[in-house]
């Protein structure tokens, strides 16, 4: 388990970061966390010829809360979005989703940039993304585009970053209503595995306990985080009471096509899919109830 | 009871002090001159004839010195030892002509460091040509299946029915019968230390130095024979701490390999497995069972007979892993007074892994099985489960009590131990907290085990399954220094994996000789210089080195009191020991004190009495109580002089939504005699349970029906963590042994013998309100989806 041999260079500004990535094209990664990659650089699965690593540039290391988004940069610790309290008020499903990846050391080092990139359709924080709509910055060396959650992720440990590209910054929306709860929740085998199923929900509402605003996604059924938008939109004008919210996460979860593993069958997956979103939905009620 | 001062107080370890600051010595911490280092070319098929090897731009790679194939190498050693009588089944770390597992290895790789030897290995280039492969245990047995050892001419290796009592008879006339299988699965030991070793060839000593990370009986003599060189050519240094292992650090092949390329290149060589290498290739996978059982009792639930058909699958090579289904015989009635039994053990080769030794050695599967048809008796009759048992169990007025197997049982109060168990869980209460949450629509079930831990290590199982293997000796040793001044060294010849050998000694020489502990060293002597041993398998040490060091230190106290007799002029009866001095009966001032007995011994030989050997010394070697006989025709054998006993309950819940199965409640009465050290007993106690958790719940060697490990990272052999292991709690209690120095009795395996068969209840007994049930481990998240059945719609709950 010792990684092919492979040059590294440590970058100390984001521009440097794009002016390796143009030099060293498809054979450039980017080092963030390593939680990732350097396992699958020591089982010879990734053979980087170039390694750029991006954990000494500052201006990619960020927390800011605005008004009606927080901005993280790419390379920000998992550790410390999850510690950060001003980010938690406003966009809590981060924190909530933190609390099932890895562990405190994995954390600690992981970075929000390279688990998203890393794309693992049953890692939490692309499941997040999806269902807020999170936007990511991208960089090269000729410009910066912004691609929606939806459009980012392409598949299975895939992303439509484009070679010559860096994630920067993820934006991530927050919701103004008063009422806002939202809840995070898993089956994994062992605490801190990547999930089996995951299932996000954030829901607001109104002063009457009519819903408002209501986002759902599952995470493990499917190539990529899986939102699901239409079905949310039918519980707006809802009072979010349990028929509702169950037929929502039945109609989620019919519409998965999970796959099988080792640990959990299609029919298990698209069964836990549905125990889960229902789960997650009544959890973002019960505390969007409580405010 | 003997009050001790020593044995049995909570102590602190000897070793921890130096494991915890970091000054352990691992056999990655063995740094050799030059040393070079080895990386491994694997078969990427579970069979197939290899067609050519080329190796020339792989020893043209960087800093690579050279590359070594199956041709060289098994031309140059023999075979590693079989085990059973099986002789066609040669075994050697390299393949030749044929692979028969996935992740077998084809080539070794010396390079100057491990990173090059893996760029280099990538460079080795296999042809292959695919045979058929089988898998499964039962389709090997098939007429017509693919061979794994085609000279062997089947892929059988052992098999013999043993019928102990009459079985039929029993059948026959019981009012109840039951019968289901009940399967093991392929789960492991997997210590955080890989195996590893480092070996340097002497050519002015014609000595072969090795360092490994080993715990293995006739483990030197094993690697000089396979290397074709006299006992005394090979020094195996016992000083090296091994990171974890409970019977999986064996690493003949790899020690053969090294060995055999250091004396060949004349470098310093090392191995450390990888990860992957290890769960692959590193031969450590443990028993890999099934056993259909049938069970004849009454309505009172007294059993009467009991059917036992084992059929393990060792993999694809034998090793001693057919013995794990021999050992069991020592116990194959559990603590149950059971009149008749027939076993049937049967050893099977697939193109799997090859199976190593892990803790139990055979037994915990075994247990498992049994406590699952105490269980399912119990619900057959609609008895309480613990009721069933009482009624079965050995009182403790019927010891010495042999069993139909021919072992006898040296002590155990069963009754004692459950009650106690239970009284310590407030079983009233832990049941009245599963119907709670039954009734609140959860799943949630209370498991109980009590199983026995046969410890003495006897390994009489070998010449039960061999009929030419006459080796019924299983003594161990121990040597005592006094020096000049009056410092006691106790020295040992085994290396430890953890289990405390250095404060076990050091308690023991200071229990007897009155001297603390603490001042007491204890080392290790190398294998040309050690007193034999079997190295600490089968829960030996407490009993075998414990009364090694005890009779070895007996003999220095002896000794002590003749020279103080000698120059008082009386009978040794006179004098009285006290704190390690010698003083006359009544007359405390008449004495020699420990400081003026040492130097009488020596320095002044005119002191000395007549017939008493110069300096202070003592060895003990002994045999293992009990042992030393071959088995009856009808295959009685004593083979475990030992028995202690574990008691198991918990409280298992199960979301029946998710399946998600959770631990709330586990406790373990546990009796292994006199504890020695209790902080020893009790960490290996909880270890044993995690360890029964992983085996129970969550780790398996899978493999693919095309004969791949799926399981072969820890994202997908899946060991429980501090997360899953829950809040546990024992209950100590002690029947003393009567065949042992203090009383004692083994405890290596302890937890680890009851926990599966435990939970495997406590998960049944959750799902029985559906109807379902669970035979199989590991009982995955989705095995117990599957039991539960497809409930659908699940989301309106
Ligand atoms: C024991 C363990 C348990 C874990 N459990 C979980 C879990 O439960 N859930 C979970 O989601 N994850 C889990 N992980 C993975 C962990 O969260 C990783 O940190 C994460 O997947 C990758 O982040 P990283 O910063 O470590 O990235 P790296 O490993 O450094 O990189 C991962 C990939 O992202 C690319 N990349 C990194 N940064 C950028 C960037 N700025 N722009 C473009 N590409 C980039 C890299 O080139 C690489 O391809 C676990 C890891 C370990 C070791």
């Amino acid at each position: 388990m010792k990684a092919a041999p492979f040059e590294y260079a440590r970058a100390a500004s984001l521009s440097e970061v794009c002016a390796l990535l143009a030099t060293h094209g498809d054979g450039a990664k980017l080092l963030a966390g390593g939680q990732s990659l350097v396992p699958m650089m020591a089982m010879r699965l990734v053979r980087p010829a170039w390694l750029v690593d991006i954990n000494e540039i500052a201006e990619l290391k960020f927390i800011a809360v605005e008004k009606d988004m927080a901005r993280t940069g790419a390379c920000t610790r998992q550790g410390a979005v999850e510690r950060d309290h001003a980010l938690a008020a406003r966009v809590p499903l981060l924190r909530q989703a933190l609390a099932w990846v890895g562990h405190v050391q994995t954390r600690n080092r992981g970075t929000i940039g390279g688990s998203l990139a890393h794309a693992d359709p049953c890692a939490e924080l692309p499941l997040v993304a999806q269902v807020l709509g999170a936007r990511m910055l991208l960089r090269s060396g000729t410009g910066a585009r912004t691609l929606e959650a939806e459009k980012f992720f392409a598949g299975p440990m895939a992303t439509n970053v484009r070679p010559g590209e860096c994630l920067e910054e993820i934006h991530w929306p927050a919701w103004s209503w008063r009422h806002t709860g939202s809840a995070f929740t898993e089956i994994s085998v062992r605490h801190g595995d990547f999930a089996m199923v995951a299932a996000a929900a954030q829901v607001a509402i109104d002063g009457d306990g009519r819903c408002v605003r209501a986002a759902f996604g599952l995470g493990g059924v499917g190539g990529t985080p899986l939102a699901f938008p239409k079905i949310a939109g039918r519980l707006v004008g809802t009072r979010l009471d349990d028929a509702a919210v169950n037929d929502a996460a039945h109609a989620a979860a019919t519409e998965t096509q999970p796959g099988s593993d080792l640990h959990a069958s299609a029919e298990y997956r698209r069964h836990l899919a549905g125990v889960l979103a229902a789960r997650a939905l009544r959890e973002a009620r019960e505390r969007a109830r409580s405010l | 009871m003997t009050s001790f001062r020593y044995i049995g107080t909570k102590r602190r370890a000897k070793e921890h002090p130096r494991f915890v600051s970091g000054r352990g010595r691992f056999v990655a911490d063995i740094a050799l001159p030059g040393m070079k280092h080895v990386a491994l070319v694997a078969s990427p098929h579970a069979a197939a004839r290899i067609v050519s090897i080329k190796t020339d731009a792989a020893r043209a790679a960087p800093g690579v010195l050279y590359v070594l194939t199956g041709e060289e190498f098994c031309a140059n050693t023999d075979s590693l030892a079989i085990g059973v009588d099986a002789p066609k089944v040669t075994r050697f770390a390299l393949a030749r002509g044929v692979v028969r597992y996935a992740g077998e290895w084809v080539a070794a790789v010396v390079a100057d460091s491990r990173a090059l030897a893996e760029d280099a290995a990538e460079r080795v280039e296999v042809e292959y040509e695919p045979l058929p492969h089988v898998i499964d245990p039962e389709a090997a047995l098939a007429p017509g299946a693919p061979l794994v050892h085609p000279a062997h001419g089947s892929n059988l290796l052992y098999h013999r029915k043993f019928v102990w009592g009459p079985v039929e008879e029993a059948f026959a006339s019981a009012e109840h019968r039951i019968a289901f299988r009940a399967v093991w699965g392929r789960s492991a030991t997997v210590p955080i230390e890989t195996f590893g070793v480092a070996a340097q060839w002497d050519a002015g000593t014609g000595i072969l130095d090795i360092w490994a990370s080993i715990q293995m009986p006739k483990f030197p003599d094993q690697a000089a024979r396979a290397l074709r060189l006299p006992g005394n050519a090979v020094r195996v240094h016992y000083d090296v701490d091994v990171g974890g292992s409970y019977g999986v650090k064996r690493g003949i092949k790899h020690t053969v390999l090294v060995g055999y390329l250091a004396k060949k290149l004349g470098v310093a060589v090392r191995l450390i497995e990888d990860r992957l290498e290890n769960l692959r290739g590193g031969d450590m996978q443990g028993p890999d069972r099934f056993f259909d059982m049938q069970v004849a009792f009454g309505a009172d639930g007294v059993i009467r007979a009991m059917k036992i058909r084992a059929v393990d699958d060792v993999g694809a090579y034998a090793g001693r892993s057919p013995f794990q289904l021999g050992k069991p015989v020592t116990a194959i009635c559990g603590p149950y007074a059971i009149g008749a039994i027939e076993y049937e053990p049967i050893s099977v080769m697939t193109n799997k892994t090859p199976q190593e030794a892990v803790r139990g050695f055979g037994q915990s599967p075994t247990n498992f099985a049994i406590e699952r048809a105490i269980d399912r008796a119990a619900r057959h009759l609609g008895m309480d489960q613990v009721e069933l048992r009482k009624r079965n169990f050995i009182r403790k007025d019927q010891f010495p009590y042999t069993i139909p197997s021919g072992s006898t049982y040296d002590s155990g109060d069963y009754h004692g131990v459950l009650d106690e168990t239970l009284a310590a869980i407030d079983y009233g209460s832990l049941v009245r907290a599963r119907d709670e949450a039954r009734r609140s629509g959860r799943l949630a079930g209370i498991g109980i085990s009590s199983c026995l831990e046969p410890s003495g290590g006897n390994s009489a199982f070998e010449v039960l399954m061999n009929p030419k293997n006459e080796n019924t000796t299983w003594m161990d040793s121990c040597l005592v220094r006094v020096d000049l001044s009056g410092a006691i060294t106790g020295v040992i010849g085994n290396s430890s994996a953890g289990q405390g050998h250095e404060s076990l000694v050091s308690t023991v020489l200071g229990e007897i000789l009155e001297r603390d502990p603490e001042t007491i060293r204890v080392v290790r002597a190398d294998s040309l210089t050690a007193l034999p041993s079997n190295s600490p398998v089968g829960s030996r040490m407490a009993i075998m080195l414990g009364g090694a060091a005890a009779g070895a230190a007996k003999t220095i106290k002896e000794t002590l009191i003749a020279i103080a007799a000698h120059n008082f002029e009386c009978s040794p009866e006179d004098l009285e020991y006290r704190d390690g001095s010698v003083n006359v009966k009544g007359a405390p001032s008449k004495e020699f004190s420990w400081d003026q007995l040492v130097e009488i011994a020596h320095r002044k030989f005119h002191k000395l009495p007549p017939g008493i050997e110069p300096g202070l010394q003592a060895k003990f070697v002994w045999e293992v109580p009990t042992g030393g006989a071959l088995p009856t025709p009808e295959g009685r054998i004593q083979i475990y002089p030992c028995y202690a006993f574990e008691a198991h309950v918990v409280l298992v819940e199960i979301d029946p939504d998710t399946c998600k199965p959770a631990i709330r409640k586990y406790l373990c009465g546990h009796d292994c005699g006199v504890m020695i050290n209790p902080d020893i007993v009790h960490g290996m106690t909880y270890g044993g349970i995690a360890h029964g958790l992983g085996a129970a719940l969550y780790e398996k060697f899978a493999y693919t029906e095309d004969g791949q490990l799926a399981s072969g990272t820890f994202m997908d052999y899946l060991i429980p963590s501090a997360m899953e292991v829950p809040a546990m709690a024992i209950v100590d209690h002690c029947t003393p042994s009567p065949l042992t120095t203090f009383g004692q009795k083994g405890s290596g395996e302890a937890g680890y013998l009851g926990a599966p068969a435990a939970i495997a209840n406590a998960v049944n007994d959750a799902l029985a309100p559906l109807g379902a049930s669970i035979d199989t481990l590991p009982m995955s998240h989705l095995a117990i989806w599957n039991a539960i059945g497809a409930r659908k719609g699940a989301a309106s709950t």
